[in-house]
């Protein structure tokens, strides 16, 4: 590469870094100032000490977890009867996969709620609505995730290879396709986890307990605290990051060999 | 004794006839290769036999039992695919077992089995390696030990060894032979590869757009090809047409020269035009005075292959081909020369269409 080409792609890297992350250096400082005249951990102490973070930050895990298991159920099944079945559909379901991202949450979250709120299907203060919501604005993620993984290995064949040793439906896709996509799965999963951590609008709407209302109200109430709690909830997505590309290591010689 | 039987089968699939009228019956024990181009409808007859595909119309029997609509995995059928078909989340031995597993067989079964079945293969060192830490050919045996290790009542291989290079292949299919021998285990084979379903078989189905075209053992494929089809996928052949001079003494006419046939032309009229077919290494040069069978012709080019030379010679408007061995004291010909070949009347060959 040419020298001026070098430099110019330093000073493209070095702006998108300030760019990220001078705000987020700005706010851990901010958040480290709840003392006066020194720098100290006081406001993590304060959010630690505090009900309403651990309950909203408890609630918010739970549904991320139930989210990322309702996602495996429905999604696996799907993409896969997809790939091998249905490959005619898979333009539409790749389409409706990406429609949360341009519905808006609250004309979805609206929905829900005129929807559920009346008989026959009068469920919405059950927490099953706030977890179907969350599956639906997961969906982009977890779908794409495990089609991607579908796409490394060979559906078709190892299907029928299993078919012709005597397998059904549940022993090919528990033993043989669930193992061989576990890491698509899990990339979903911590995409899927992150994004409920994060998500206000079903929580606020559906009024059920949770990280993002939490945080909201506390930027209301407080200073140095709601910052922390922003620095928290980064450092939980880039770690669920971290663990994707931990498990994403060293998995393609085995993929690869699948064929 | 007949132990499978496909009757009447034909797929349709949409506009398309992949498979049509398709009758067989293999016996136990039998090596049957399906042979064809891309598309004559081997694999899909395959399929159907493995309940991949249902058919159209007709009927799969293995063992006076009809499979026709049972499910892939309610038949005792193994197969091996091209793509090796491995499970790669699984190592050598617990892909072997993998089927004896999902049919409950004990433990100790299980392993007695698969050792058994790694023995066969002789990767007896590999059973905890996984998939990807063998090469091709060794990730085919371990498909066809695990399609074995079922005892399944026939075995269908599809193009096992097309993604395997040439050196490969010839060894593994000499190995898939032996050990098809060696259990007595019914096997069907589908290839586009003529030389790899002569060298296997012990029965060759060829097939083209979808129906046989001729059904018979190498040596009947090879040397008695019945279609024009046959004859030019099988081998190399020159084919020429020739007019119909006396039906009842064999006597055919092309280019003005005389041919004599050894084929019976029942239902040929004088005149009749019929496509001949003389395989390459049925010609000679006329070495001494010869009366019947010979014809004129100047040499167009010549090809070293190998152990054989095969020379090009124009015959008036036809262009033939002539096999002969190689040896150091070959005297070839010099091309633009004139010369004259001949072959003997069991040569001429004259094909049904």
């Amino acid at each position: 590469m040419k020298r001026g080409g070098r430099v110019w792609s330093w000073f493209w890297m070095v702006l998108g870094i300030l760019y990220f992350f001078l705000p987020l250096v700005a706010t851990f400082i901010f958040s480290l100032r709840a003392k006066k005249g020194v720098l100290s951990f006081l406001a993590y102490q304060q959010l630690f000490n505090d009900s309403g973070f651990i309950k909203g930050f408890s609630y918010s895990v739970l549904w991320g977890i139930l989210t990322n298991i309702v996602g495996i159920l429905i999604f696996v099944p799907t993409a896969y009867w997809v790939r091998l079945r249905a490959q005619q559909f898979r333009t539409a379901v790749e389409f409706i996969t990406l429609l949360p991202f341009v519905i808006p949450a609250i004309v979805f979250v609206f929905g829900l709620v005129r929807t559920f709120s009346h008989p026959p299907f009068l469920i919405v203060d059950s927490p099953a609505l706030l977890i179907a919501g969350y599956t639906v604005l997961s969906m982009p993620y977890m779908y794409r995730s495990i089609d991607t993984g579908l796409r490394s290995i060979d559906v078709r064949t190892l299907t029928e290879a299993a078919q012709s040793l005597g397998a059904g439906w549940g022993t090919i896709l528990f033993r043989i396709i669930l193992p061989n996509i576990r890491v698509a799965i899990l990339s979903g999963a911590f995409l899927s986890f992150a994004i409920v951590m994060g998500e206000y609008i079903l929580a606020q709407y559906l009024a059920k307990p949770a990280f993002a209302p939490f945080l909201a109200y506390l930027i209301q109430q407080k200073a140095y605290e709601p910052a922390a709690a922003t620095v928290i909830s980064f450092a939980l997505t880039w770690a669920c990051m971290g663990i994707i590309n931990l498990f994403g290591r060293g998995q393609e010689g085995q993929i690869a060999g699948g064929h | 004794m007949t132990h499978l039987t496909l009757s009447n089968i034909s797929k349709q699939f949409a506009e398309t006839a992949a498979v049509q009228d398709f009758n067989l019956d293999v016996a136990k024990g039998e090596f049957v290769s399906f042979l064809g181009p891309s598309g004559c409808g081997k694999t899909t007859t395959l399929r159907m036999i493995a309940g991949f595909e249902i058919p159209t119309t007709g009927k799969v029997v293995l063992d006076d039992v009809e499979i026709t609509d049972k499910a892939p995995n309610q038949r005792n059928v193994g197969m091996v695919f091209q793509a090796y078909a491995l499970f790669p989340n699984m190592s050598v031995a617990q892909n072997i077992g993998f089927g004896m597993q999902i049919h409950r067989e004990s433990k100790a079964t299980i392993k007695q089995r698969v050792e058994e079945m790694l023995a066969l293969i002789h990767l007896e060192k590999k059973g905890n390696s996984f998939p990807y830490q063998l090469s091709g050919g060794q990730q085919q045996r371990v498909a066809l030990a695990r399609a074995l290790a079922n005892r399944p009542q026939v075995l269908l291989l599809d193009e096992p060894l097309s993604a395997l290079d040439a050196k490969i292949r010839v060894s593994l299919r000499a190995e898939i032979r032996a050990i098809q021998r060696k259990l007595g285990i019914t096997a069907i084979y589908v290839t586009h590869d003529q030389e790899e379903a002569l060298s296997i078989s012990d029965r060759i189905v060829v097939m083209y757009e979808g129906k046989i075209e001729q059904v018979g053992t190498p040596f009947e494929i090879y040397n008695f090809p019945q279609t024009a089809f046959v004859a030019n996928f099988v081998g190399t052949l020159n084919t020429a047409v020739a007019e119909v001079v006396d039906p009842a003494k064999r006597l055919l006419r092309i280019d003005g020269v005389e041919l004599e046939s050894a084929e019976v032309m029942d239902g040929r009229q004088k005149g009749d035009k019929v496509t001949i077919a003389i395989r390459p290494e049925r010609f000679n040069f006329i070495a001494q005075e010869k009366k019947a069978n010979v014809l004129d012709c100047t040499i167009d080019n010549i090809t070293f292959l190998g152990a054989v030379v095969r020379i090009q010679v124009l015959v008036g408007n036809n262009r033939f081909y002539m096999d002969t061995f190689n040896n150091p004291f070959l005297e070839l010909p010099t091309i633009g020369a004139k010369n004259q070949i001949t072959c003997s009347r069991e040569a001429v060959l004259v094909l049904k269409n």
